[in-house]
């Protein structure tokens, strides 16, 4: 595998049982990459060993007064100089290759995972550790992978060495070779240490940067409000606690490296020592005197190697531990075997399993009671404001929410099917705390805890509402929830009330699954994106005035809310699903555009379903049914004008008060601006 | 954005010599991930800025780096004392010397080998210790220098730039304090000090030396010419990497709803490519630099033993010399070493302080003005763009009565938003004035508008930290008595005290995640110990579920009891209870009147009303 190759066309499926077994497997997934560094590491280390021999025989050489011995000499110097040179260079190609590939497969596995588990990762507390993964864990896997030859080479050589000094002068051999054991086993145990001491360090760390981040996004804030000196003080204590932790780790750090001057230099003079004796008694040359010194110091060089693996594996299992986790993450309902993770597909078709024929047509849910006629604009107006957002969810089959809390098996979907270690269990626990809610009673840690979390509302409203799964929402009698995913989520588009912009250009935010009955200038129009093309244009000076060209930033941030959600709706538009489902659309759109865009939606979606959640009258008004959900069930049906004179509760809920009424004064307000509102009509 | 980029992509038909290193090596990839995607508003520092505060750097922390030196040479000077010894020894042995005093070389050995480590130990220490003394310095000089610039700056830069900068440069610049400066400082003094030695040891071996060094000098011209640039792109792709999956996750729902799984895995796939197609090209680089670098090495090594054999069969030099020379020659790799190691860093750590250091570049506005009397806010004759030639509103006039409620309503874009931030004294008109109780507004300092006026909007940012450190950052030393009355003015000490930590419980990123709603009663609760005498709401509930804002509206009516409000409403509910309400379109105040006159008036306002009320 050449770096050029990468992507993968299909990063395989990996073994997710373990973070070990994921590094296994990644190893075993580029042994040719491994032999390959391990070969040309043999010959770099064999090379640079080598040196002092040819050191030795120089001054060997020169000792005898022998020039042809001291050309001799210059010539495996040559060879030698190649070697290394060779061997140095192909070797660092083919470990960086190795790190590279290894660290690709995963961000393409990660990929392909989180566009697998869609919806259910937002709820899911995961989420935070698939970019944790993605950001830091895979350089270390990578790394350790990577290390794993470069530690072979190192061993071997080490081994070929010792051997040959044992062979060739045994009582300076064996003290070198225990000398170098004994240096191996004091160095390592510290290690650890170092590394728990770094992480600290990267920890406070990103608390700081965090805090500094923070600071700087609630700036206008703080210039608005005042507290500048107070947030500033505060940056300046975790920045000096960044400080004192790093000190902390340079000073371990520091000893380390002194016991690495220390111990070899010791190793060193005894075998100077001893050597010179051996000299003395005329047992060697000086020119092996020179060569053992050489050797014995070369030595230190795989030393270091045994240093960086066992540091790389501390590093990277606690890594490759979370990666695995998290690529063993399933849907629930999704195939738990099939550990191969699929690229959905994207045109699904929608076939007509056998419907149920007593089920009204169009779209209709039996939990509620409501139903939404084929073709027609369905207005909902909810007197609760949380069963909103849950009930357009479920309308579009396979709700993501209530799959998460009704699945029993959730701690096998993502700690991976056996290996709900005891890492897995204190990432678990740190998750939670980390989604944990306002509001979320504190508990014993445990699974109950993260449906808490994962349903904060749930537990604010009293928590004793039903979690039973309800039935499916049926389109035309045939269950959503029956269908596969792919198949439901084109038939019915459900827009969230936070849908996300996906950064890139206009062109790229429009470019999705659509059924090409809309162009993009009709669903922009529809609308009433005018503004907020003017403003792309604007803010992309190297657009040249195409705003299909123009760029939007991550989540939309440079546009307003009002401008974010009248492009989420044009994308909405454009996909032209066979039932869309609308969850306040409007929002954060001033009066003026509102009113137009309740015309032109209706429009553009003439002889298709759409259901619109929304208390705004002036939506309301254009809708061809308006539904009062009360509670949980749909309690009237009738237009918005019928339901505002016929239905009191209806009427609280749209004709909203004006600020600053108190709820004493509510009745008699709502009156008084209703009366009104007739009288001018 | 580098010259060699342009000229790769720019020439059609390049020189030979360019075509045939194109042809072996890896030429830059044609996209380039680092270069700014958006325009940078906030400056970037100057060289002569970035030279001054580094200069200013180094002063503040003379002592440590004159200590490092010091100390280091302590420690380089006993490293070479084992190879000394050794040189003698071999002269003596070679000498065929049988009364060697072995005992006291040993001592000597075992003592210098003690001082050097103990003075490594400090050098590394002292090293860390000084990079992490200039980064703390930096990363804080930079956030003093943020929360100092002028809301207008703020308002129209928005805090992506100055957030990247924050994070990623100082993420940047962490590995060159931390490690760069420390070690080029370090690994400078020992190769000088071991060529030093090795002139003073065999002056005639230095040839070898002089002989690498245009090797050495040549490789690391041609790959620091292109490596800086080459790293910043890989980084930057990498990071595009990651970019591109969180935003995934991020957008799960959007993405299954739009079906865009597979989209979204063939971006990451694109992502990865583009990321390794620059790790193909900093292999490259490396693939060059790496034999260039063994092969100096090898030639000081090699030219030193096989010199000094002749020199030594000529009898120029001792045998003990050459074995001293050898062995130095030896340990100048690792500082050389050291040196193109972190040579780079510095390259790129140059960059990102150039971004740190811009902020220094904005000039503190405001602070001449006089202090206002009175509360009445006034806009007269008011011009204001954002752009120099283009007005987004014209020639507007409006006063705002103290006590006295103001809905400024129109469509999206008519200048509203623009016209509260005049009101709130962020920005300058270009023409006209805006005051408050006579001085004007854009002269006051952000510390003197803020006790006056304040802008209400959608971003109600919760900090990471204590409730109480998100409400007494709007008056500072206040007692929890009051922060608990202002919570219970806006309705929200109910569920604060419901925590279990109260005012001490962790809120914001990490901590408890608070509501939408619960975010928007902490920003009011600010506003009711910040206790200013005039709010410009803008569009303040507008993002929030509108199922939630009504139950916040009530907080919201208790914060603006007995308060000047200028409200921009997009809802008309908003609007109806207001004392005037003008009516902005185009930039102009069309309409202006109590909501009966402009019922009455019958103009855009009443056939807004009526549709919005059936």
């Amino acid at each position: 595998m050449q770096i050029r190759d990468l992507p993968y066309s299909d990063p395989g499926a990996p073994d997710v049982r373990s973070g070990f077994r994921l590094l296994l497997w990644l190893g075993r997934m580029q042994l040719g990459g491994q032999l390959k560094a391990l070969g040309w590491g043999v010959l770099q280390l064999a090379s640079i060993a080598s040196f002092p021999a040819v050191a030795g025989l120089a001054v060997t050489a020169v000792v005898h007064n022998s020039g042809s011995d001291l050309a001799l000499a210059g010539a495996a110097m040559a060879v030698v100089t190649v070697a290394v040179t060779v061997g140095d260079t192909m070797l660092h190609r083919v470990a960086v290759t190795n790190w590279i590939t290894a660290a690709a497969r995963i961000q393409q596995l990660l990929a392909r995972r989180t566009a697998a588990l869609g919806a259910t990762l937002t709820r899911r507390v995961a989420a935070g550790e698939v970019v944790a993964v993605s950001t830091g864990d895979i350089e270390r896997i990578g790394w350790c992978v990577e290390a794993v030859s470069r530690f072979s080479a190192a061993l071997l050589t080490t081994l070929g060495v010792c051997a040959a000094l044992v062979v060739y002068q045994p009582q300076l051999g064996l003290l070198a070779c225990a000398g170098m054991l004994a240096l191996a086993l004091t160095v390592l145990p510290l290690l650890p240490r170092a590394t728990r001491r770094a992480d600290t360090q990267r920890e406070r760390a990103g608390r700081a940067t965090e805090l500094a981040a923070d600071t700087v996004a609630g700036l206008r804030v703080l210039r608005g409000i005042g507290g500048e000196d107070l947030f500033l003080d505060r940056y300046r204590r975790a920045s000096q606690q960044v400080r004192h932790a790093a000190v902390r780790t340079a000073r371990m750090w520091s000893f380390i490296e002194a016991l690495q001057v220390a111990l070899p230099g010791l190793l060193l003079v005894g075998v100077v020592w001893y050597g010179a004796r051996l000299a003395l008694d005329g047992r060697i040359a000086v020119g092996e005197l020179v060569m053992v010194y050489g050797a014995v110091s070369f030595l230190l060089l795989p030393l270091q190697l045994f240093g960086e693996f066992a540091m790389s594996y501390s590093f990277s299992r606690p890594s490759a531990t979370r990666a695995a986790r998290v690529l063993g993450l399933r849907r629930p309902g999704e195939d738990h075997g099939a550990a191969r993770a699929d690229i959905p597909k994207e045109e699904g078709k929608v076939q007509a399993p056998p419907a149920e024929t007593r089920a009204p047509v169009g779209l209709y849910d039996p939990g509620t009671g409501l139903h939404a006629p084929p073709g027609q604009l369905t207005a909902v107006v909810c007197g609760d404001p949380d069963a909103a957002g849950r009930l357009a969810e479920r309308l579009g089959g396979h709700p993501a929410s209530e799959a998460d809390v009704c699945d029993g098996s959730d701690t096998e979907a993502w700690a991976g099917s056996d290996t709900a270690d005891l890492e897995g269990k204190d990432a678990a626990v740190q998750d939670r705390r980390d989604a944990a809610v306002l509001g979320g009673s504190d508990g014993e840690p445990g699974e109950a805890d993260q449906t808490g979390a994962v349903h904060p509302e749930a537990d604010r409203t009293g928590g004793g509402e039903e979690r039973a799964a309800p039935a499916s929402v049926l389109l035309d009698g045939v269950p959503l929830d029956g269908m596969p995913l792919e198949q439901a989520r084109a038939a019915v588009l459900v827009q969230d009330k936070d849908p996300v912009l996906l950064s890139g250009t206009l062109a790229e935010l429009l470019d999705v699954p659509s059924s090409g009955q809309v162009t993009s200038a009709q669903a922009l129009e529809a609308a009433q994106c005018g503004d907020v093309l003017k403003a792309l244009v604007q803010g992309s000076p190297d657009a040249d005035g195409d705003p299909m060209r123009a760029r939007i930033t991550e989540r939309g941030r440079s546009l307003s809310g009002g401008q974010r959600q009248r492009l989420a709706l044009a994308r909405s538009l454009l996909t032209d699903p066979e039932v869309l489902i609308l969850d306040e659309p409007t929002s954060a759109v001033d009066s003026h555009t509102e009113a137009r865009i309740a015309r032109e939606l209706v429009k553009l979606r003439s002889g298709r379903t759409t259901v619109v959640f929304s208390s705004s009258p002036l939506l309301l008004d254009r809708a061809d049914r308006v539904v009062f959900v009360d509670g949980s069930a749909a309690a009237v049906t009738g237009t918005h004008r019928q339901l505002l004179h016929s239905d009191a509760a209806y009427r609280a809920v749209v004709t909203r008060e004006p600020q600053g009424a108190a709820p004493v004064r509510a009745g008699r307000r709502t009156k008084a601006a209703h009366t009104e509102g007739v009288e001018s009509a | 954005m580098s010259p060699q980029s342009t000229t790769a992509t720019s020439e059609e038909r390049p020189d030979p010599r360019q075509w045939r290193t194109r042809r072996i090596g890896v030429p830059e990839p044609d996209y380039d991930p680092s270069a700014p995607e958006d325009v940078t508003i906030l400056p970037v520092g100057s060289p002569a800025t970035v030279r001054s505060y580094v200069r200013e750097l180094l002063r503040r922390h003379r002592r440590s780096f004159v200590l490092i030196v010091a100390v280091n040479s302590v420690a380089v000077v006993a490293s070479m004392v084992g190879p000394a010894l050794l040189g003698g020894l071999v002269d003596d042995l070679a000498a065929g010397d049988r009364e060697l005093q072995l005992g006291r070389i040993t001592l000597w050995f075992t003592l210098a080998l003690l001082v050097q480590t103990v003075f490594t130990q400090q050098v590394r220490l002292r090293g860390a210790m000084l990079g992490e003394e200039m980064l703390a310095d930096l990363r804080e000089d930079f956030l003093v220098r943020s929360v100092g610039l002028p809301p207008s700056v703020l308002e129209r830069a928005g805090t992506g730039d100055l957030l990247s900068r924050i994070t990623t440069d100082i993420d940047r610049l962490a590995d060159a304090m931390r490690k760069a400066v420390p070690q080029l400082a370090i690994g400078l003094v020992w190769a000088a000090l071991l060529i030093g030695a090795l002139c003073v040891t065999a002056p005639p071996l230095a040839l070898a030396v002089v002989l690498a060094l245009p090797v050495l000098v040549a490789g690391c011209r041609w790959y620091f010419r292109r490596a800086p640039h080459a790293y910043r792109a890989e980084a930057a792709g990498y990071a595009a990497v990651a970019a591109a999956l969180a935003e995934t996750v991020d957008a799960g729902r959007t993405v299954e709803a739009h079906r865009l799984g597979a989209r979204r895995v063939a971006l990451s796939e694109r992502r990865v490519a583009e990321w390794t197609a620059w790790e193909r090209r900093t292999l490259w680089l490396r693939t060059v630099l790496f034999p260039t670098v063994n092969l100096s090495n090898m030639l000081i090594m090699g030219g030193v033993l096989l010199l000094g054999g002749v020199f030594v069969l000529q009898g120029w030099i001792s045998v003990g010399q050459l074995t001293t020379g050898a062995l130095l020659a030896q340990m100048l790799v690792e500082p050389v070493g050291l040196i193109l190691r972190w040579y780079d860093e510095l390259q790129v750590a140059q960059v990102s302080l150039a971004r740190l250091v811009g902020v220094r570049e904005i000039e503190p506005e405001g602070g001449s003005g006089t202090a206002p009397e009175g509360k009445e806010v006034r806009a007269r004759e008011v011009r204001f763009g954002y752009h120099a030639d283009v007005d987004v509103l014209h020639g507007v006039t409006l006063e705002v009565a103290p006590g006295s409620r103001v809905a400024l309503v129109g469509p999206s874009g008519a200048g509203k938003s623009t016209l509260g931030r005049l009101l709130a004294g962020i920005y300058g008109p270009r023409r006209g004035e805006v005051t408050l109780g006579g001085a004007e507004l854009s002269e006051l300092p952000a510390e003197e508008v803020r006790r006056h006026v304040a802008l209400v909007n959608q971003e109600h940012h919760v900090f990471v930290g204590t409730l109480r450190d998100n409400l007494l950052l709007a008056r500072q030393g206040a007692e929890d008595a009051e922060l608990w009355a202002a919570l219970g003015a806006v309705d929200a000490d109910g569920w604060v005290r419901a925590l279990g930590d109260g005012l001490d419980s962790e809120v914001g990123s990490g901590g408890l995640t608070v509501t939408p709603a619960q975010a928007q009663q902490i920003a009011l609760a600010r506003l009711v110990l910040a206790d200013p005498h005039t709010l410009v709401l803008d569009e303040a509930t507008s993002l929030l579920d509108p199922r939630a804002a009504r139950h916040l509206e009530r907080s919201l009516a208790k914060v603006l009891e007995g308060r000047t409000v200028v409200a921009i409403a997009h809802r008309l509910h908003t609007a109806h209870d207001a004392d005037v309400i003008a009516v902005v379109e185009d930039g102009r105040i069309s309409e202006l009147g109590s909501h009966r006159t402009l019922v009455a008036a019958n103009g855009p306002y009443a056939a807004l009303w009526r549709s919005w009320h059936g």
